[in-house]
């Protein structure tokens, strides 16, 4: 193939130069492009963000570290906390790799699929978000709990913690993929085929890059309010200490018997925890929308 | 025959796209689909394409039938309106995206990719994501990408339709050139009969889902097979019962050639050199006639002028049919 023979169309010569930006005038004065209205708005996000977000972790980090490394490490060390530490974090990571696979998959379902009951079931999805944890809890333990009318007696089990929490948060994963794949262009699936790719290629290098930033904003989101459940798990849990006691609950008893220092410590190891993963699952996203 | 389509129907619930057709595409020639919107013409690049199949006829590329093989079968290159990108690929990588999934060695990809990207002058844009590309730029990536796994037809769907008028005019330019170079079987569809005399070493008429006519750009200019085709690749008028175009009226502003038609100018509007005329005649004819600026002038005429109409000597003329018009 001889491109030479090819002269360039002018729209190209012209774009060649826009490799090679054209030499700007340097204007003199701050290298600070917010206009004053800009400037209020930053101040006032950064207002918000400090009383309702830094002031209190910077407190709770305080206040962890009052009484030095070593009552730190005592908290943690103590076999019941870290029973509730490993469960708690244990079971939020099972729900939520089970909301990425079938999250995904609910909203594949309501976006690509058409059946009767499609539109009342897009309604009800969010159901479980918009109900009160404790009511949550309630269904669950009249579902699960003692004499369950499915013959499935879970509560006082770790079953009984996935549950609530897999209730809970099945929304997230559905809620942040389902936009995306709706704009998701059909021409690009039919541009792919024809280019040889089976079905399997298409999801897998096509389909999955462009939704991995939704299923980790979801994944995100679905993890942080399992390891922070409280409400819709109590009930049914039976919070037994080294077997469904749960990290919030562990936190509560501790305020109860008047140990806020106890409470603090347990309470920035999870916010290291979520902090852990969310940053990890930025990474893994990164690679997944990288791989095509 | 490169591609050969016999005989195809395609129905959209009640609506039939296309309507028994049939059309036989010679090997490496440029061949344009051109037709009004919803004519079927898409349908039917659809259907050789793989990505619709028709509900009866059949479709051979190559030799090989291919009515019934999947679209990454059929080893064709397929080009859409909207470019359809891989947005999270880079631009090597989007071209390059055929060839890997073939899993040819990495060498010959990157040797591969490279050549494409000069063929359409994006070599300097390889790495950058298509987001960062202009709509002109978008699409000759995505010709690359069609082109990388060396297809036995090129289809493109309305390629240039989402571009601007400038962009546009100089693709049309530069795809004629591509092609004159690279030789590879291409259909294209549009609904622009300009871009289709220009570009075409042939071009099939549809409408309603039937081919009106097949032929060189020339032959449907010169020879058009009935008022549709002619009506559609350019200006048409009528005067006593025959079609032809406003420029192939002799305007006379005396008697002087037999079987001249009197009229009256009803309206006058001088576009740059050209002027237009509508001529209302004594039958009652409304005809529209276009001269050159120097020619009324020297004919001095204004509205309201008394002209004679006679069809000029070597005009493309064709009965009037009654239904279109």
């Amino acid at each position: 193939m001889t491109s030479a023979l090819l002269g360039p169309p002018a729209d190209i010569a012209g774009e060649a130069s826009t490799g090679r930006p054209p030499r700007r005038r340097r204007t003199a004065g701050p290298r600070n492009t917010l206009t004053p209205g800009a400037g209020l708005g930053l101040g006032l996000a950064m207002l918000w963000f400090s009383l309702l977000v830094l002031i209190p972790l910077t407190a709770i980090i305080v206040t962890a570290g009052e009484g030095g490394w070593s009552s730190y490490v005592d908290v943690l060390a103590s076999d019941q906390t870290w029973a509730a530490v490993k469960l708690t974090v244990t079971q939020a990571l099972i729900v939520t790799v089970v909301n990425v696979v079938v999250g995904t998959t609910i909203a594949w379902v309501l976006v690509r699929d058409r059946f009767w009951g499609k539109s009342v079931l897009d309604v009800i999805i969010d159901v479980p978000f918009a109900l009160p944890t404790i009511v949550a809890g309630l269904v669950l333990l009249s579902l699960y709990g003692p004499q369950s009318p499915l013959g499935l007696e879970w509560a006082n089990t770790e079953r009984a913690v996935m549950l609530a929490l897999a209730f809970v948060t099945l929304p997230f994963i559905v809620r942040t993929v389902q936009p995306v794949l709706e704009e998701l262009d059909h021409d690009v699936e039919e541009a792919a085929a024809s280019l040889g790719a089976t079905r399997g290629t298409i999801v897998r290098r096509i389909i999955l890059p462009s939704l991995a930033p939704a299923i980790a904003a979801g994944a995100a989101l679905s993890f942080a309010r399992a390891i922070s459940e409280y409400g819709s798990l109590v009930l049914l849990s039976g919070n037994l200490p080294f077997r469904t006691e749960v990290v919030s609950v562990r936190v509560l008893s501790f305020i109860e018997n008047g140990n806020t220092q106890s409470a603090a410590a347990l309470a920035s190891v999870m916010l290291a925890v979520a902090l852990f993963v969310i940053v990890a699952l930025d990474i893994v996203q990164r690679r997944v929308a990288n791989r095509g | 025959m490169s591609i050969d389509v016999k005989n195809v129907t395609k129905k959209f619930g009640d609506f039939v796209a296309l309507d028994d057709v049939s059309v036989s595409l010679p090997k490496g020639q440029l061949t344009a689909l051109l037709g009004p919107s919803g004519g079927g013409k898409s349908t039917l690049l659809r259907i050789i394409a793989g990505l619709d199949n028709a509900d009866s006829g059949s479709v051979n590329i190559e030799g090989t039938d291919a009515t019934r093989l999947p679209p990454q079968k059929r080893n064709v290159g397929f080009v859409f309106q909207h470019y359809a990108v891989f947005k999270h690929m880079t631009v090597a990588k989007n071209v390059a995206f055929g060839l890997e999934i073939r899993k040819r060695p990495k060498s010959e990809v990157e040797r591969r990719v490279k050549e494409l990207l000069e063929l359409v002058h994006l070599s300097q844009f390889a790495h950058r994501l298509p987001s960062q590309l202009s709509g002109g730029q978008r699409q000759r990536m995505a010709l690359a990408r069609a082109l990388a796994v060396e297809p036995s037809v090129l289809l493109l769907d309305e390629p240039f339709g989402a571009l601007d008028a400038k962009v546009r005019k100089e693709l049309r330019d530069w795809l004629r050139r591509l092609h004159d170079d690279v030789h590879v079987t291409t259909v294209f569809v549009t609904h622009d009969q300009e871009e289709a005399l220009e570009v075409a070493d042939e071009i099939v008429v549809i409408n309603n889902g039937r081919v009106e006519q097949v032929g060189s750009p020339d032959q449907l200019y010169d020879e058009p097979a009935n008022d549709f085709v002619m009506s559609f690749l350019g200006e048409v008028t009528h005067l006593s019962g025959i079609s032809l175009r406003p420029h192939d009226i002799e305007l006379e502003s005396a008697p002087r050639l037999a079987g001249g038609v009197e009229g009256t100018i009803s309206r006058m509007l001088r576009i740059g050199f050209e002027v237009r005329l509508t001529v209302l005649t004594v039958d009652g004819e409304e005809v529209s006639v276009v001269v050159s600026r120097t020619h009324a002038r020297s004919l001095g005429i204004a509205e309201g002028s008394t002209v004679w109409l006679t069809p000029a000597a070597g005009a493309t003329v064709i009965p009037r049919m009654a239904a279109v018009g």
